[in-house]
């Protein structure tokens, strides 16, 4: 059982988890992103009350189990860094996790593409419009998006190349598909 | 060709990438990842936070040595509760499958065992429905061995019993004349040798009951005759032979009394409510007259004697074949003689009757 719950998809074990109230098929998800969990959690471990590894591990597994059954999960990912965020925060008001503007963009446009996959014609479609969106975007964003997409550089060599940092060097990779998303989105509602 | 593949990796920013599994995490960070790997690893950086800032952890060596034994203590506490609640819950799954299995059973025994005992119950009462049909036939089968080894004979008396009484009550009035003249005929020849003998010897107190204002006038011709005679005469009436042998010879009468009746309404329409009730009270004694109830008859045709109409007549006529036959000739004469002097319809049979007499 564990083995097939493990071929699963993010989306079909939370349906699982919510429909059939599968706790296997939610441990299964909580097992694919347990190492990042861990990871993101070091920093903040043995910092204070109820920080200690064998305490904050299973809090924010039963957060996490319990936000998955009330709330709209569309990117795992986001979710769980959402929630581990707010329980570092220690926010005494539980804000529900949702996904932003850009993000659902994004998402839609990534479907699109995904969509486009096993449709030539609609492909040829799809790049041309892309295409389009990258002409109009700023000359930075377009580099960047042109050097690591198109040319396959790492976010080292463009970190090098602008002589910035591997972190800003990513951020702005993010903010340069989030405008390239946010302009495809508006001419597909024109 | 180049263009066509850059078309093709524009798509590549919108494509979605799977976070960073176990194996990759470390192996980026030491930098052991083919630069295709590392191409995909990166660009789902871009879009992911939680992997971004997990490498950013672990980028810093101290948090890199706690990492790998609290990643694989957090493996096996997930596993660990998976576990535990997967168990429970197949031990749940398979508890409640039995529950179904254990009350399905339950439920096609009871099924089971009510179709059966309704089944029985059916068969029971169709047996006993059975038995009930067999058994009468059985002995009416029995009971037919039996008549028809007795005698064929019994038969047709039972049947000649039964059925004499029902017609008569039900016949028309041209029918009972018929039955009704038989008696007269077959008494006489029967018994025309127990008056002679028995005349003598019967006891004169009997006729002193029976005898009526007419019998007072007339002396009497002949003494009453004995009763003994008297039941010889429904039994002779009742047998079929009897009925049939006089049949012949009444028809005449029967005939006459037929064309009489017939006759009789048509001029009296105004006395058809006292004709009625007469008609009705003298069918009556007919009846009893056929039974061979003759007591009854010859009070009955004595209350009837006295009507004015033709029924005043066909009793006193008949009550002379009641005396006749219960050997009072004398009776029976003089009533005879009455009805002649009556001069009605019955005059020449009643003459006819005191010739024989």
């Amino acid at each position: 059982m564990l083995q097939q719950l493990t071929n699963l998809s993010d989306k079909e074990l939370i349906s699982r988890a919510r429909k059939l109230k599968d706790q296997e098929a939610e441990g299964v998800l909580m097992e694919r992103y347990s190492h990042l969990i861990v990871a993101v959690c070091l920093p903040y471990l043995n910092n204070g009350p109820g920080t200690a590894p064998e305490e904050l591990y299973p809090t924010l597994l039963q957060r996490l189990s319990s936000s998955l059954k009330t709330q709209t999960i569309s990117r795992t990912n986001e979710w769980i860094h959402y929630t581990i965020r707010a329980q570092q925060a220690k926010t005494d008001r539980n804000i529900p996790y949702f996904p932003t503007t850009e993000s659902r963009e994004q998402q839609l446009v990534e479907g699109q593409v995904e969509k486009a996959a096993s449709n030539l014609k609609e492909q040829e479609l799809l790049i041309n419009k892309m295409q389009k969106a990258l002409k109009e975007l700023p000359a930075e964003d377009k580099y960047f998006l042109q050097k690591f997409y198109m040319e396959q550089r790492t976010f080292a060599d463009l970190a090098e190349a602008k002589k910035i940092s591997i972190e800003k060097a990513r951020q702005r990779l993010q903010q340069a598909k989030q405008k390239m998303a946010s302009l495809l989105m508006n001419e597909t509602y024109e | 060709m180049s263009n066509l593949e850059n078309n093709e990796k524009i798509l590549k920013i919108f494509s979605n990438i799977r976070c960073l599994n176990r194996d990759q995490l470390p192996r980026y960070l030491d930098g052991r990842l083919t630069d295709v790997e590392k191409h995909l690893v990166e660009q789902h950086l871009v879009d992911c936070d939680l992997c971004f800032d997990a490498l950013q952890v672990l980028q810093q060596q101290q948090h890199r040595e706690k990492y790998l034994p609290m990643s694989a203590g957090m493996l096996q506490f997930i596993r660990n509760s998976i576990k535990k609640v997967s168990h429970i819950h197949k031990a749940e799954r398979y508890h409640r499958q039995e529950q179904k299995r254990e009350s399905f059973l339950i439920y096609f025994w009871g099924v089971a065992t009510i179709l059966i005992i309704a089944g029985g119950v059916y068969l029971v009462q169709q047996q006993s429905k059975y038995k009930a049909t067999a058994m009468p036939r059985q002995l009416a089968q029995a009971d037919g061995a039996t008549v028809h080894s007795a005698s064929t004979e019994t038969i047709p008396v039972q049947a000649a019993v039964v059925t004499p009484v029902p017609p008569a009550r039900h016949d028309s009035a041209v029918a009972q004349p018929k039955t009704e003249a038989a008696p007269p005929v077959t008494v006489p020849a029967a018994q025309k040798p127990a008056p002679k003998k028995d005349s003598l010897k019967a006891a004169p107190a009997k006729p002193a009951a029976l005898v009526t204002k007419d019998s007072m006038k007339q002396p009497p011709a002949a003494k009453p005759v004995e009763p003994k005679i008297a039941p010889a005469a429904p039994v002779q009436k009742d047998t079929p032979a009897a009925i049939t042998k006089p049949a012949p010879k009444t028809e005449v009468a029967a005939k006459k009394d037929a064309d009489d009746e017939k006759e009789k309404p048509a001029p009296k329409p105004a006395t058809t409510d006292i004709n009625s009730t007469d008609e009705f009270l003298y069918k009556a004694a007919m009846v009893y007259h056929q039974q061979g109830d003759l007591n009854e008859a010859i009070s009955r045709y004595k209350h009837l004697s006295g009507s004015p109409g033709r029924y005043g007549e066909l009793s006193r006529y008949q009550l002379a074949v009641c005396y006749r036959s219960k050997g009072q000739t004398g009776k029976a004469r003089r009533m005879f003689k009455e009805v002649v002097r009556m001069n009605g319809t019955m005059k020449e049979k009643a003459q006819q009757a005191l010739d024989n007499l």
